[in-house]
């Protein structure tokens, strides 16, 4: 196909009615995004006074915190053990979201049309609560005198409670519950816009369910899964809300550590050491995913 | 004729911006920044029924979160309430104003235990406000052997039954405590002393909460818990099986006062509104609403036998209570070896 190079949307500039319309969005990431980032930089360099006020004079000391532990004299923090919890957790979260979200989101694509929106307010329904009050709800159901022990001892399955509440597996069950809509949404869309045609193709042409599966359908909703990792591992690592009070903060996670600097703490220099820290560590994890994703594309 | 009115209606607003900044000038307005849960709305009514005084409330709810804002914003609160150890940080900054205590003649009400301590020896610029203490609670319906100091409470027994404070400097103090340091001058080298205490406590721990450690333990979670005094005697007081004790090795009293901040544009206010919360009649209204400890001597003799009865609001005998005093820097130290523990003590 010839392409007329006039067409190709990236060579087309926005007018000024583009930028006109683009420049609420503009401003909101600039006063939301772009300031508070920098008021963070500048912070992460900076130490404190007595009183926990932030005092300007420039400093290493808490980037040096986060990766070189003085005591032992080597590299490597208790503060880089928990990042790496945290990211445990939102791998595990993110794998869970993926096993159990993956087929809901493939059967509601495939749906009859009416019944598609039926099942997306379904899935939709929960957002309707407010997050806190589900947490507690999951607290009620997994603690000792809790709904679920209650019925387990009943129907005699298990003689003494189990202990649910305030281990990992609490945490990464609450994290999995909150997150899984938001790798379902973007799958789903994917699922949408696959034609079926390509399916029935690969199977005429011989192919047996499982390499169609393999071969064209997970191709074909990459873009969708992949926007769904994105968009439930990044919040799973720093949601701290959860960690609290699922896992009773037994296991200190990132953001638990951030929160905590920047309250009982009074130390706002070394938080906001950790949350830049955490940022870079992300913008890396994607800078190294775009640019295999470019190079396979090649 | 539209952007016209938008612009009239914008000018109104500063107007009433502007004049609302100037009101607060005036004689009839007080700026209280108080903790939530702690300043009964009665009170509040009663003092501006008797002397025509506006009150605005704001709240928070850490010492630390009071600090942050006050420091941002000089001469918007008239009256603040910290507790000891914060208010001898911003006395130490010279961050408070001087009471005038002529003109708070019913200080004479309050009992001298809470008054002259370490962190403002002359009492020239807080009144205690309420007391309380950080002490055991015990669910005795299933913990049969009392548990009365905190070498009990992590003898083993109570292994993944215990509920805790999520606050460094809280949990250092008490293995402080244990090994008979001070609490008050924390060194590295008492650090150090404290660290492998820590390290065999910690492990024990099922739930770290700060804000609401009587959930853990009324859901029947755990058993045992180090919590605040007031948290205790609301435990206390929906079920008597809930059990609170002072830690035998000694414990920590907090003390939260009310103290004029530096250039508070309504000092005189704040003032009567000291005086007036130290009436009798008035302090027991606080005390009937949050069960803390009332260091007003004179409102105790009004309270009823069941108030006085709580243990966690008046704990019998004479037991071992200290105030924290400022440490300064060194609490960053405390921070990293309680999240070095408890990210050892996991996984």
């Amino acid at each position: 196909m010839l392409k007329c190079p006039d067409d190709e949307p990236s060579r087309r500039r926005p007018g000024w009615l583009g930028w006109a319309l683009m420049a609420p969005m503009l401003l909101w990431l600039i006063a939301f995004v772009v300031a508070p980032t920098l008021i963070l930089v500048v912070y992460s360099f900076c130490q404190r006074d007595e009183l926990g006020q932030v005092v300007y004079r420039f400093s290493w000391e808490n980037y040096r915190r986060i990766f070189f532990d003085s005591d032992r004299g080597r590299l490597g923090t208790v503060y880089l053990d928990v990042f790496l919890r945290s990211a445990i957790y939102a791998a595990l979260t993110t794998g869970i979201c993926i096993v159990v979200g993956y087929p809901v989101a493939w059967f509601i694509g495939r749906a009859r049309e009416g019944r598609r929106n039926l099942l997306l307010t379904l899935v939709m329904i929960p957002f309707l609560t407010s997050f806190l009050i589900r947490t507690y709800a999951w607290m009620t159901i997994l603690s000792e005198d809790g709904i679920l022990n209650g019925f387990l001892e009943y129907t005699r399955l298990i003689s003494e409670p189990f202990q649910m509440l305030y281990t990992p597996g609490a945490v990464v069950l609450g994290l999995a519950y909150n997150y899984l809509p938001f790798l379902i949404l973007p799958v789903y869309g994917s699922v949408e816009k696959l034609d079926p045609a390509l399916v029935e193709a690969a199977l005429d042409l011989g192919a047996n369910p499982w390499r169609v599966f393999q071969k064209v359908i997970i191709p074909l909703t990459m873009p969708g899964i992949l926007a769904g990792i994105v968009l439930v591992f990044i919040p799973a690592v720093g949601m701290y809300a959860v960690a609290q009070l699922m896992g009773g903060g037994v296991d200190p996670t990132i953001g638990e550590v951030i929160q905590n600097q920047f309250f009982s703490a009074r130390d706002r220099p070394f938080g906001a050491a950790l949350g830049i820290t955490l940022m870079l560590m992300f913008a890396l994890v994607f800078w190294i995913g775009a640019r295999r994703g470019m190079t396979k594309l090649e | 004729m539209r952007t016209f009115r938008l612009f009239l209606a914008l000018a109104l607003l500063c107007v009433v911006a502007v004049s609302g900044r100037a009101e607060t000038k005036k004689k009839g307005v007080l700026n209280l920044f108080c903790w939530s849960e702690y300043v009964p709305q009665e009170v509040i009514d009663g003092f501006t029924r008797q002397t025509g005084i506006k009150v605005n409330v704001e709240n928070y709810a850490s010492n630390e979160e009071m600090l942050s804002k006050l420091l941002e914003s000089e001469g918007k609160y008239d009256l603040i309430q910290p507790s000891e150890y914060t208010i001898e940080a911003l006395i130490k900054a010279n961050k408070l104003e001087q009471l005038h205590l002529e003109n708070i003649p019913n200080i004479k009400n309050l009992d001298p235990t809470y008054t002259s301590l370490p962190h403002d020896p002359e009492n020239k610029y807080s009144v205690p406000w309420m007391a309380g203490s950080v002490g055991i609670v015990v669910n005795t319906a299933k913990v049969k052997t009392p548990v009365t100091s905190y070498k009990e409470v992590f003898s083993g027994a109570h292994k993944k039954r215990i509920v805790i404070l999520n606050d460094a400097r809280e949990i250092v103090s008490w293995a402080l405590s244990s090994l008979d340091l001070p609490i008050n001058e924390i060194t590295p080298a008492s650090l150090a002393k404290a660290k492998p205490v820590l390290a065999q406590w910690l492990p024990q721990v099922r739930v770290y909460d700060s804000d609401s450690p009587k959930t853990a333990l009324l859901n029947g979670n755990v058993d045992v818990g180090i919590v605040w005094s007031g948290e205790a005697a609301i435990l206390y007081a929906k079920n008597k099986k809930f059990q609170y004790a002072l830690p035998a090795e000694g414990a920590h009293r907090f003390i939260d006062s009310l103290a004029i901040p530096k250039g508070a544009p309504n000092q005189e206010n704040a003032e009567k509104f000291i005086n007036f919360i130290l009436i009798p009649e008035v302090s027991v209204k606080i005390s009937n609403a949050f069960p803390y400890t009332n260091p007003n001597a004179e409102a105790r003799k009004l309270l009823t036998k069941a108030q006085l009865a709580n243990p966690a609001s008046y704990p019998p005998g004479d037991p071992k209570l200290e105030t924290f005093r400022d440490i300064g820097k060194i609490s960053a130290d405390i921070d990293k070896l309680v999240t070095d523990l408890k990210n050892a003590s996991g996984d």
